[in-house]
């Protein structure tokens, strides 16, 4: 996959990121709506406080894949950070598309990983 | 806010862009022209520098400053007015530039290059997506 398609993933979801970043930056507290309210209450800070820190992951994830630079890790982080997401927020009509962007994630990561992890990862099985 | 995310996406497919050509540059590679063999003949003529400032970098710099202000516009950091105004400026001067680079490949170079022409056609995209939002 390691060519035009990849691409094309990695792009896609590194604007997926970035606007996203954008618009909780826009309206925080309305993203934060979407919090359950049993995850709402595990909050150490302010949730409009926590949304901003999620916007800044969100842009810095963004622009990792969107330069190709450490882009297994952005992918990685992302990958977490939506499985988070859909823990929080649960499987709305929303947030069902998360789901896409979660498999889109851990495809990217697969693919740009470096050498040397495949390498150990294939001998930690081996 | 549908043209503001429209013009994020260009301007984020044009870092992109103008990203992989600023490395394979630096790499001294060729680059893949997925479209026509003229790629190389154009990005390594010497017309690939304008001012001593190679286009990529030149390119790369607009597109993220097209994207901060149309982040900017979105969330509503002021004054508003300022940066609506300078996004229209910053977008005809590129696409004025845009039009003089296609002709120089079209009649100077004659060879097409499939990256400067997506770039060209990405700026004016952003052109076409300004005048109609202004207009609508």
């Amino acid at each position: 996959m390691r060519k035009t398609s990849f691409h094309i993933l990695r792009v896609g979801l590194a604007i997926t990121f970035l606007w996203i970043g954008v618009l909780i930056f826009k309206q925080p507290e309305a993203w934060g709506a979407f919090l359950t309210p049993w995850a709402a209450n595990l909050l150490p800070v302010p949730i409009r406080e926590a949304m901003i820190g999620t916007a800044i992951l969100d842009i810095v994830i963004g622009v990792l894949l969107l330069i190709d630079v450490f882009a297994w890790l952005a992918a990685f982080v992302a990958a977490i950070h939506l499985a988070i997401v859909l823990t929080v927020s649960g499987i709305t009509d929303v947030t069902v598309r998360d789901i896409a962007i979660l498999a889109a994630a851990i495809a990217v990561m697969a693919e740009s990983l470096p050498q040397s992890i495949r390498r150990k990862m294939a001998s930690s099985t081996a | 806010m549908t043209a503001f995310a429209l013009l994020f996406t260009l301007s984020a497919i044009g870092i992109s862009e103008t990203v992989y050509l600023i490395r394979t540059r630096i790499a001294a590679q060729k680059p893949v022209c997925p479209i026509g063999e003229g790629c190389a003949t154009v990005l390594t003529s010497k017309y690939s520098e304008l001012f001593i400032v190679p286009n990529d970098i030149l390119g790369l710099f607009v597109y993220i400053v097209i994207s901060v202000i149309a982040a900017f516009l979105v969330i509503g950091v002021e004054p508003l007015v300022f940066w609506g105004i300078a996004l229209k400026i910053l977008v005809g001067i590129a696409s004025l530039v845009s039009v003089f680079f296609t002709y120089l490949q079209w009649h100077t170079i004659r060879a097409w290059c499939f990256w400067c022409l997506m770039s060209a056609c990405t700026i004016w995209l952003m052109g076409v997506i300004i005048i109609v939002s202004s207009a609508v």
